[in-house]
């Protein structure tokens, strides 16, 4: 949604093109993220001739401030989504920055490296906005996550298995 | 205005922004380059979206008020005491990834 996607197309910005292909999933109430990247995509056409990507939807897992036990089904319905999805693209990293969205398609990554079907590396790094607390996602994918940015120094002292690089969007 | 597509071209033109505490608006505004007053509503707002509001202030970037100090913070300012705001480094994200994933 929204900020994430225009924090997430900002940590998309320096990668090399072996980051290829790219599968965007986001939310399918999202109106938005949708023009963003491929207007990300477009311009990095230009530079790299061969960019590849696709784009996916799945249900919203959460939204504001709903309470917990419905979140919990709300996911659940998600990840009947994203489970499908993810062993379908079978990623080797996965990528992502706080929405709701992200949490079932993670599970999902962590099934299929249980299952021995993929082994998806995961690397979350939480919204710039996150100073002082982290996200739902972020408390969740703290102990899921491969590796977990943080982009303030309050949060890699309280956080400490967190890696902190400063300020990257 | 809300319906507006984009507020990139006012900004451009603009002299002071004065915006909620919103990230997004924050963050266009410093990199731009413009000097910023945000206006908070603590009552309206969740706590967590005030964090990156009060940040840029303890930093220097932007000046803080709420709604009924408004006035006095016009009438008082002084924008000279803002910092300019450094960019965000996606770089350093870029190397790091690349060595995590192996691409070094």
């Amino acid at each position: 949604t929204g900020g994430h996607t225009t924090e997430i197309l900002r940590l998309l910005s320096c990668l090399s093109e072996s980051y290829s292909p790219r599968h965007y999933i986001f939310a399918d109430s999202d109106k938005m993220s949708e023009a963003k990247i491929r207007s990300f995509e477009q311009k990095r056409a230009e530079t790299f001739s061969n960019s590849q990507f696709t784009l996916d939807r799945i249900p919203r897992s959460r939204e504001v401030r709903q309470s917990w036990t419905s979140s919990v089904i709300t996911t659940l319905y998600s990840l009947l989504y994203s489970l499908p999805l993810t062993y379908r693209l079978k990623p080797d990293l996965i990528l992502c920055n706080g929405p709701g969205t992200c949490v079932p398609v993670c599970i999902s990554a962590l099934l299929l490296g249980l299952l021995g079907i993929k082994r998806a590396i995961i690397v979350y790094v939480e919204s710039i906005c996150r100073v002082e607390t982290l996200s739902l996602s972020g408390k969740i994918l703290y102990y899921f996550s491969d590796y977990f940015i943080v982009q303030w120094p309050d949060l890699k002292e309280k956080y400490p298995k967190s890696v902190y690089l400063g300020r990257i969007v | 205005f809300r319906f507006k597509d984009s507020l990139a071209e006012d900004l451009r033109r603009a002299d002071l922004v004065i915006s909620h505490a919103g990230a997004g608006s924050c963050l266009e505004t410093l990199e731009e380059g413009k000097p910023l007053i945000v206006v908070t509503n603590e009552k309206l707002m969740d706590n967590h979206q005030l964090e990156l509001a009060k940040q840029l202030h303890r930093d220097g970037h932007v000046l803080y008020c709420n709604c009924s100090t408004l006035v006095e913070t016009l009438q008082s300012m002084d924008l000279s005491t803002l910092k300019p705001y450094p960019p965000g480094q996606p770089e350093k994200f870029a190397l790091f990834l690349d060595k995590v994933v192996g691409f070094q």
